[in-house]
């Protein structure tokens, strides 16, 4: 009892001392939709937990608002002539959080304890085929094939973790207080309930970041989170919807920020299995399809008007995007003489599938579809089926010549999602395969130099639009709030965020 | 008396046993765990490799007897998503939804013990009609309904309670409310029956009309109805608020067990659910045998047979 | 007080006095005309509703019911976030808490009567058996089990009705085991035994009629628990598909919407109220009427 009291007395009078010697401490405090499996990014499962990780650590490199790679605990680098060998110089003079050194040690430890496969994305450290020590600072990073996503991917998934201290505890452990060198160092986490962060007093990127601490909230409730804002409990929120997002803008206090994230939504045609023999064989059929369908009175409709016309199964945030090549625009009967052209005047009959539940509204999209695509003569019989069957059948190559799917990346590049949707047997979510399409991807995926793939990109993008292996749906926006009083938040196309940058006025 | 403590204590832990069993096929209902598992989009390669470490291509009788051989060491594997074990994340949730249980039942009692016995003891007047009313809405609205109406009400427009959390007195009023509204109804019709049920007995009706019994006599006879009807509804009611809190921790966002059995079930996390489902079900049948104590210490009239 | 089984037939076969009991309680008349209209409703569905209910108009989403400012008569109780009429999938949405409640407890009540009274009437080690599988699925809390099979088994409606109706058997097991108990053990089974009546004429004579009470009270209640069951299951994103116009699913749609368009939420939220409610009433009076026995209190 007497020990409890003068802890209390010793704990107040630290407490009045703090007080006359600092300005009163700033705390962020953020609401995230889903509750932290691992604060280690390399185990974190999604996106929210990533967010709160990343806030703790640092990488080689780092991509900017603008998806260029910038330097981070690589003061620069150098790629040797065949792309296969990266040479990078460490920054010196950086600490972990528990005052270990930063050097090349602690980035090929972190390497090693990366490719384990009990590390959930240990496929993303597995790009380099061997990170080895070539003095304290400098490290050669090699990849087995030439990899043009390494900075990337680098930037997205590699952490770098302190060898001593992760070995001490674990990797278990390590999730659960992690140690890195970013800008705010790890306090306590109440699982399901809160986490808190500290400022890192002697981060490397000089006067960040700009508030003392920041408190992770897990609500996965979407209502809450919005009644969370509006009361002040709160200083940002995401994954709101497009409803509540309007109804926000009009409460005082309150900032609605939205943005287009990186994923395409889109109707396939497959030429692979069920789409053989179809008239969708043919390229003027697939652009009479692509004519025939209103995006835009989906979009107003269903969307309030936030999301953007897709092309090219690209985002405007992605390497190479042509931002020159139109939409098709609605024009049914541009689609009818199309269709007459390739000898289907009545047009016809095709089968069509979309998951449900899976996206927001998207089985409205589908029946949205199905009524434009009637308006043409194409009948469709759309069958919405339970999402985990649709997965099923799609891995399989077994679901209906149309089907409404999307895909979301977020190493900048739209190289993984066009592999995936159009690789032909090798990919097994596509349906779809194309020489054109195959060789200019093959191109992509070796070439490091960014202007020369750049290029590739927007022929791609061009030869996919006058050959249209999808209708091409929409890109949707993401909507999250501010306090008023937050300033420089910065969220990504791949809903990340660094809060190093933000700070309450 | 005492055989016949022993002999639900044995009685509990092969129900405990059970559960075990139960939980173990619960998960192979389908018949492929692996699938059941895995993320819907997960490749057949990933699937097959997980199901190779997981033990689930070893015959169904050593997957059993493994099974069991661990969670009678309290080991039920570790949380796919969470990566923890999963027994100890469980355990850690538990006091957090213990608390808000609490609440609720001291909150719904609060209520319903004084409204019940003022209903049952005048019945046919006003005051009976509410307590009806009350027992019936209690037992209609939806707790999860009612939760989102009240953030939105007492905390956005009102900004009485914090919206979600845990963290002092003022956070679990609205919860405890919420959870706390079923049991509520409940108990105000049991506390009115038993009130009434002693009423109507005849010989008490007698001895009182008659004055044989004085007022101390006649209100003690009702307390101990009242509590021998409550205590033998806890335990089950015990076994609502867990299931309730699903909702109601979700939407306050309550660290406990009943959120994380959302989450888990969203996830995927069958190890964890398993271990959530044991906790659960020790919790309830140690509550069962608790109150088959209390009964006897309460009215030892009962008989200790069956 | 003790009333006999022999009685409570004859009660039964007295109409006038049957009318007198219904006509008494006012609030179990109110609950027998209010469920007698949701079931009229659900079944005149396609009558009554002034629209699809899965038609979508997205251009006049989330209207306001017609007395709130921007509502119209077209829509009386104002459209859902895709436009869809309130009004017509609160009335199709009756169809899905009926039919969950009405085969989940035919389900249950079937399994409950067929275990219940083969355990209460062989006894012995059938008994012991039967009735551990019984405690040990009530040990585990209600709402754990259906959500975990729930997610377990995935959505369909079919899949909804199976697990209310085996989550919900081991309560029937156990109300007819008890039934069966005290019937047997009552005078006038004993003298029918002891006269010599078979098995058969024993259990289809005097035990299965006098079941049908205390099981059709039980199933009223457990029928009203279903259609609040089915709503929670809903709120999780665990009950029918998306596309059926259930209760559960549109108050999970609208709970998005609570704070400024509450009406999306709200009716759903009272159309479950007023069922349970109307079950409820009903089942208290069933209670004092069809069970005498368990009748508590003068009304």
């Amino acid at each position: 009892m007497l020990l409890a009291l003068s802890a209390m007395v010793l704990l107040f009078s630290a407490c009045g001392q703090a007080e006359t010697t600092e300005p009163e401490l700033s705390t962020l405090r953020v609401a995230v939709p889903t509750f932290p499996n691992s604060l280690d990014a390399s185990v974190a499962a999604e996106r929210n937990a990533q967010n709160v990780s990343w806030q703790m650590f640092d990488s080689l490199v780092w991509a900017n608002e603008q998806n260029v790679i910038e330097p981070a605990l690589a003061e620069r680098w150098e790629v040797s002539e065949d792309g296969r060998e990266f040479t990078f110089f460490l920054r010196q003079n950086v600490e972990f959080h528990n005052g270990e050194p930063f050097n090349a040690d602690a980035v090929v430890f972190s390497w090693e304890r990366g490719i384990q496969p009990h590390i959930e994305w240990s496929d993303r450290w597995a790009r380099a085929s061997a990170v080895e020590r070539i003095d304290d600072y400098t490290v050669l990073i090699t990849t087995a094939e030439p990899d043009p996503l390494l900075l990337g991917v680098m930037a997205q998934h590699w952490n770098i973790v302190p060898p001593v201290y992760t070995q001490e505890v674990g990797d278990d452990r390590f999730g659960e207080s992690p140690v890195g060198t970013g800008p705010f160092r790890f306090v306590e986490w109440v699982r399901e309930d809160r986490i808190v962060l500290e400022r890192n007093d002697s981060y490397w990127r000089e006067g960040l970041p700009r508030v003392d601490r920041v408190v992770f909230r897990p609500i996965p409730e979407a209502s809450t989170r919005m009644a969370a804002i509006q009361t002040g409990e709160i200083d940002i929120v995401n994954r709101l919807t497009v409803e509540q997002a309007g109804a926000l803008e009009s409460i005082d206090g309150v900032r609605v920020v939205t943005y287009p994230i990186d994923r395409v939504f889109y109707i396939t045609f497959n030429n692979l299995t069920s789409g053989i023999g179809e008239p969708t064989m043919d390229p003027r059929v697939r652009r009479a399809m692509n004519y025939a369908v209103d995006r835009q009175a989906i979009i107003d409709s269903l969307f309030g008007g936030r999301a953007q016309l897709a092309t090219g199964l690209m985002t405007p945030s992605n390497l190479g995007y042509d931002p020159t090549i139109e939409p098709f625009p609605f024009d049914p009967d541009r689609a009818r003489e199309l269709l007459a052209e390739a000898g289907f005047p009545d047009g016809f009959e095709i089968g069509f599938a979309a998951p449900a539940g899976a996206y927001t509204n998207f089985e409205q999209v589908a029946e949205a579809v199905q009524g434009f695509l009637g308006d043409v003569g194409i009948v469709t019989d759309l069958e919405i089926m339970e999402s985990g069957r649709f997965w099923d059948l799609q891995a399989e190559k077994q679901l209906p010549p149309l089907f409404g799917d999307s895909w979301s990346e977020r190493s900048g590049e739209s190289l993984p999602r066009l592999r995936g949707a159009l690789g032909g047997w090798d990919a097994s979510f596509s349906q779809w395969s194309d020489p054109v399409i195959d060789d200019l991807l093959d191109r992509i995926s070796v070439t490091v130099d960014q202007n020369e793939r750049a290029a590739l990109y927007r022929e791609l993008h061009r030869y996919m639009q006058e050959d249209p292996p999808f209708i091409y749906l929409y890109i949707p926006e993401t909507f999250e709030a501010v306090r008023s009083n937050v300033q420089d938040y910065l969220p990504r196309a791949a809903e990340d965020f660094f809060l190093m940058f933000t700070y309450l006025e | 008396m005492q055989r016949y403590l022993l002999s639900r204590a044995i009685q509990s832990v092969m129900l405990m046993f059970g559960v075990l069993v139960l939980v173990f096929f619960l998960v192979r209902l389908t018949g492929d765990p692996a699938r059941l598992m895995m993320p819907r989009d997960a490749s057949p390669a990933d699937v097959e490799a997980f199901r190779e470490a997981m033990g689930f291509n070893e015959p169904l009788v050593r997957q059993f007897f493994g099974f069991m051989t661990n969670a009678l060491r309290g080991d039920f594997g570790r949380s796919l998503h969470f990566r923890a074990p999963a027994m100890r994340m469980v355990l850690e949730r538990m006091p957090a939804t213990l608390e808000l249980a609490l609440a609720a039942l001291a909150f719904a009692l609060f209520v319903a013990i004084p409204l019940g016995v003022i209903g049952g003891s005048r019945p046919g007047t006003i005051w009976d009609t509410i307590c009806r009313g009350v027992g019936l809405v209690g037992q209609t609205i939806p707790n999860f309904w009612l939760a989102l109406m009240m953030i939105s009400f007492f905390s956005v427009s009102l900004g009485w309670f914090p919206t979600f959390g845990r963290g002092g007195v003022r956070s679990i009023v609205l919860p405890a409310v919420a959870l706390g509204l079923f049991p509520l109804g409940k108990f105000t019709r049991l506390v009115r029956s038993a009130v009434l049920e002693v009423r109507n007995e005849d010989y008490i009706r007698t001895a009182y009309s008659k004055g044989l019994l004085d007022h101390r006599v006649y209100t003690h006879h009702i307390f101990l109805n009242v509590s021998v009807t409550l205590v033998s509804i806890v335990g089950v009611q015990f076994g609502y608020l867990l299931g309730g809190s699903i909702y109601i921790e979700t939407i306050f966002s309550w660290p406990g067990v009943g959120r994380m059995i959302h989450e888990a079930v969203q996830a995927r996390d069958f190890p964890l659910v398993q271990a959530l489902a044991f906790v659960s079900a020790g919790f309830i049948v140690l509550l069962n045998l608790l109150t088959d104590i209390a009964y006897v210490l309460i009215d030892p009239r009962i008989r200790y047979e069956d | 007080m003790k009333i006999d089984a022999l009685d409570s037939a004859g009660l039964r076969s007295t109409p006038e006095r049957f009318a007198r009991i219904v006509l008494r309680d006012k609030a179990g008349l109110s609950g027998l005309v209010l469920f007698v209209a949701i079931v009229l409703v659900a079944i005149a569905a396609p009558l009554i509703s002034p629209h699809d209910p899965l038609q979508q108009n997205l251009r006049n989403s989330r209207l306001p019911p017609a007395w709130q400012d921007g509502g119209n008569l077209e829509h009386p109780l104002g459209t859902d976030n895709l436009g869809r009429d309130m009004l017509s999938r609160i009335v199709y949405g009756s169809r899905v808490s009926l039919t969950v409640g009405f085969f989940g407890v035919l389900i249950a009540s079937s399994i409950g009567l067929l275990f219940g009274l083969t355990a209460g009437y062989v006894g012995g080690k059938t008994d012991s058996a039967i009735m551990a599988v019984t405690n040990l699925v009530l040990s585990v809390p209600y709402l754990l089990l259906v959500v975990v099979v729930a997610s377990v088994l995935g959505r369909s409606l079919l899949n909804v009705i199976l697990i209310f109706g085996f989550t919900n058997a081991p309560l029937f097991i156990r109300v007819t085991r008890g039934e069966v108990l005290r019937l047997r053990n009552s005078g006038y089974v004993e003298s029918a035994i002891s006269i010599g009546a078979s098995r058969r004429h024993v259990i289809w004579i005097h035990i299965l009629p006098n079941l049908i009470g205390p099981i059709l009270t039980v199933a009223t209640f457990e029928m009203s628990g279903m259609i609040f069951y089915e709503a929670g299951l809903g709120f999780l994103g665990l009950s029918v598909p998306p596309s059926i116009p259930s209760w559960g699913n549109m108050l999970a749609a609208g709970r998005q919407y609570i704070q400024f368009s509450p009406w999306i939420a709200t009716f759903p939220g009272l159309a479950i109220v007023l069922t349970s409610l109307s079950m409820n009433l009903l089942g208290d009076w069933m209670r004092d009427v069809l069970d005498p026995r368990q009748r508590r209190n003068s009304k």
